[in-house]
């Protein structure tokens, strides 16, 4: 299908709108003033927020709970000024956006609110940004398993990287059982602990037992003969065999036993589960790229084939694999938006758009909860499929 | 043709072995304790009544679960453990067992830790200062906590004997030992051999909710299942083959672009906003527009005719199936449409025009075959969409089947069921793929099927 190009840079312009709101969610919807003075003294209450929680600054004193009961001088509110979760009790049971709302100096809440009195615009807001965490999160884990694969698969096939034997059989057994005996052994003797040191340890493991193999191989004749590393073989297997894996009931499985649910899970898991359609699509490309001219110049000026690789070949196929990928984008926010909705994976006092929508199957007629939530889902679907589309 | 049949099937059992290995794992770092949802209640129920005998009933049930076996063929550990830490039944045990000797590397002192705290713990004559307290610690497995909560106890006989087993199980003396590795071969008395033989001599097991038989539950709800994906698949066929074709004979004209950007938009809207939508609507009375009953299969009255069962049924099934099938109807449409117009380029269409062929005959008889690719792409996708894109349509209204089941059963950590739908959605899914790679080496013989991925792709 071809669209004019200005639906494209629509769909482009939504997008990125879309990350505009996550980003500066905080200065759209909050229950703090942008800018405020109390007793002669210039505040800024959201920036401060941001440098508590990063632990540079102090919080005020005396501490201030809520903005509206303070009575500053003046104050400069966000368009929508409340925060996301937040009740607000005056108007709770379901205030429809056009319906007498008891909010006093404050703003009206003008898509409505749910039972508790939330506020469905920040939610909505609070919404866009863990799509787009879950978004760009997913897109970023599949395209760092499936570009390495599927472009070495692709590029070198199952003949072109070549080494001896002693170099291969020695690194990925030797490797192996370094890592191994890392992990059990040295681990457990140094008493090491925590994220970095563990890693450390794990990394010198498999470099010493690949070097130590390898250079006991090489004593071998036999070893030294050459040989090439199978890597299409390699990777084609793990897309077969990933391929299989039921995606999204074994999605349900993982993250239903997972005490502790976290967006940053949901992305991670979605991206490990989708880098097999990347890494497919970029062996094809790859495939046809390698056969080019161009290639074969630069092979014949000498430059290495990792640089020909990665500086020649992969830039060629990284756009239409970005193109390509924008159909993983959506998929991923539609996803998530679906396990939200089944309130699964997602922490329950998280706002997203599935579960602004799940909430509005227990109130059928708070009518704003099942629309707007539902329209920004279907406008970002389509805007990633429009861009995904293939020229 | 048939070697590569051959050589598919024989990859699946090695996803299969794969998957099954996932759900081994899975099942076993699930949080929970097996064994005591399975006790009786009266004996779990010992727990805080009668802890020694608690203690018995546990073992007991765990061995009848086979929970003392080791848990796979064979297992790599460090050696200054011993090989037989399986046989202590209880997690929490041996996770201390395993943390103290990781940090001495001292198996026997450790060991000897483990027994006074026993003959304390679960003596006959028990010391309320006292054994509650040693009975936490069995489960401590921090040595400073360990450290304190010893020093705080009362000084009693069997204290000091303690006190004096945790200060020989601290020294690193025999640290060393920790730095060789060990490996051992347990052959099939294992839990993971036991779990598959009883899988595939199709003993599902039972639930961990109500007790009744997996194998019970999955029947009864996969009728349901399987005639909403029916009753969809044939909806999406009746609208999406005419209209793809049709679309692709009439390119360019008004009615072409507005089916286009029409199932273009449709394709994007997420299935389970419109069903929660027209649920909303359609079936309460919150807008006065509740044209059809709510939720689930409506209710059949007693010796009904078959034609009040058929529009009972159908005023149920109307809404879901026309939401399942929607997506279908876009992706099959779309792509149909555009592989006709492919073919519809070719020489040999000019042929059959020049021929004197009709138009529609053209399009029925030559463009359908060769361009049913999305067709076969959505029928080796529909046994894994069975479970998969049931789950919401029939979570939303409020359908009986696999989908709502299995996200009961998720939520309920009822492991016996998920596990065997994971299973069983992996064969429906390999299975699916091979009948779409078979199919399309039977509308175009000119596939070679060599490799699966030139198939695919």
């Amino acid at each position: 299908m071809k669209q004019p190009n200005w639906f494209r840079r629509l769909a482009l312009a939504w997008l990125g709108g879309l990350l505009l709101v996550a980003v500066f969610g905080d200065f759209l919807a909050n229950d703090r003033p942008l800018v405020a003075q109390v007793n002669g003294e210039l505040r800024f209450p959201v920036l401060h927020q941001y440098g508590e929680d990063f632990g540079w600054v102090d919080g005020y004193q005396p501490a201030v709970r809520n903005w509206y009961l303070q009575q500053p001088d003046w104050a400069l509110w966000p368009p929508v000024p409340y925060v996301a979760g937040a009740s607000d009790v005056k108007n709770g049971n379901y205030r429809s956006p056009f319906a007498q709302q008891d909010t006093g100096e404050r703003a009206r809440h003008y898509l409505g609110t749910d039972k508790l009195g939330r506020d469905v615009f920040a939610g909505l807001i609070a919404g866009a940004r863990v799509a787009v965490i879950v978004g760009i999160g997913a897109l970023l884990i599949s395209l760092l398993l499936g570009i390495p694969l599927g472009g070495v698969a692709g590029f070198f096939g199952n003949d072109a990287l070549s080494g001896t034997r002693d170099f291969w059989w020695g690194w990925s057994i030797g490797g192996t059982l370094g890592l191994l005996y890392a992990a059990i052994s040295l681990l457990a003797f140094f008493q090491v602990t925590g994220f970095f040191a563990t890693t450390l340890l794990l990394l010198f493991g498999f470099f010493a037992g690949g070097l130590l193999l390898a250079s006991l191989l090489r004593l071998l004749p036999t070893m030294r003969r050459p040989m090439s590393f199978p890597a299409d073989t390699f990777v084609l297997q793990g897309i077969e065999l990933f391929v299989n894996i039921p995606g999204l009931v074994l999605l349900i499985a993982l993250l239903a036993i997972i005490n502790r649910p976290s967006i940053w899970l949901v992305a991670l898991i979605i991206g490990v589960l989708r880098w097999p359609s990347v890494a497919r699509y970029l062996r094809a490309e790859m495939l046809r790229i390698r056969g080019l001219p161009y290639i074969d110049a630069a092979r014949i000026s000498g430059i290495g084939r990792w640089r020909i690789l990665f500086r020649h070949a992969l830039p060629n196929a990284l756009g239409p694999i970005i193109v390509v990928s924008c159909f993983g984008l959506g998929g991923a926010i539609l996803l998530e938006a679906f396990l939200s909705f089944l309130g699964i994976g997602i922490p329950a006092n998280q706002v997203t758009w599935g579960s602004l929508l799940g909430q509005s199957r227990s109130h059928p007629s708070a009518w704003w909860m099942a629309l707007f939530p539902g329209m920004l889902l279907t406008l970002t679907v389509l805007a990633a499929n429009l861009l995904g589309e293939r020229r | 043709m048939i070697r590569y049949v051959l050589r598919r099937l024989l990859l699946l059992p090695l996803s299969l072995f794969l998957l099954s290995l996932v759900c081994f794992g899975l099942q076993q770092i699930t949080p929970g304790d097996p064994v005591i949802s399975l006790m009786p209640n009266d004996e779990a129920r010992l727990a805080n009544k009668d802890p020694a005998a608690f203690d018995l009933a546990y073992s007991r049930a765990a061995q009848t679960l086979g929970l003392d076996r080791p848990t796979f063929y064979f297992t790599v550990y460090n050696g200054a453990l011993p090989d037989t830490l399986h046989r202590i039944t209880r997690a929490q045990e041996r996770a201390m067992l395993r943390t103290f000797t990781l940090q001495s590397g001292n198996w026997p002192s450790v060991q000897h830790y483990y027994h006074e705290l026993r003959r304390v713990a679960y003596r006959l004559e028990s010391d309320p200062a006292v054994t509650p307290i040693i009975r936490r610690l069995l489960i401590q497995d921090n040595f400073s906590n360990a450290a304190t909560t010893l020093k705080g106890l009362p000084d009693r006989p069997e204290t000091a004997a303690l006190r004096e087993a945790f200060d020989r199980l601290q020294s690193r003396d025999h640290a060393t030992a920790l730095l060789l590795p060990a490996f051992s071969w347990h052959g099939t008395d294992n839990q993971y051999h036991h779990w598959a033989g009883k899988l595939l001599s199709g003993d599902f097991g039972s639930s961990l909710v109500d007790r009744r038989p997996v194998s019970s539950k999955i029947k009864a709800a996969a009728g349901v299942t399987v005639l909403l994906n029916g009753l969809a698949l044939l909806l999406v066929f009746l609208i999406s083959i005419p209209l793809g074709l049709y679309t692709a004979g009439a390119s360019g004209s008004w009615f072409d672009r507005l089916t286009t950007v029409g199932l273009f938009i449709l394709f994007g809207v997420p299935s389970f906003w419109l069903a929660t939508l027209l649920t909303n609507y359609f079936t309460t009375p919150a807008f006065n527009m509740d044209f059809f009953p709510s939720m689930g299969l409506g209710e059949l009255p007693e010796y009904a005719s078959w034609w009040t069962i058929l529009r009972i049924r159908a005023s149920h099934l109307f809404l879901p199936v026309v939401c399942m099938a929607y997506p279908s109807w876009a992706y099959v449409t779309r792509h149909l449409r555009r592989s006709a117009l492919h073919e519809l380029n070719q020489a040999y269409i000019k042929t059959a025009r020049l021929k004197g062929l009709s138009r529609s005959a053209i399009l029925w008889r030559h463009v359908l075959r060769n361009a049913s690719f999305p067709i076969i792409t959505l029928l080796g996708g529909i046994f894994p969409a069975l479970l998969a894109g049931s789950v919401l349509i029939e979570r939303i209204f409020n359908l009986p089947g696999m989908g709502q089941l299995l996200y009961t059963s998720a939520i309920e950590r009822d492991w016996p069921i998920v596990i065997t739908l994971v299973l069983l959605n992996g064969v429906l899914t390999a299975i699916g793929l091979l009948i779409a790679d078979l199919g399309y080496r039977f509308a175009d013989p000119r596939i070679r099927l060599s490799s699966p991925q030139n198939a695919a792709t």
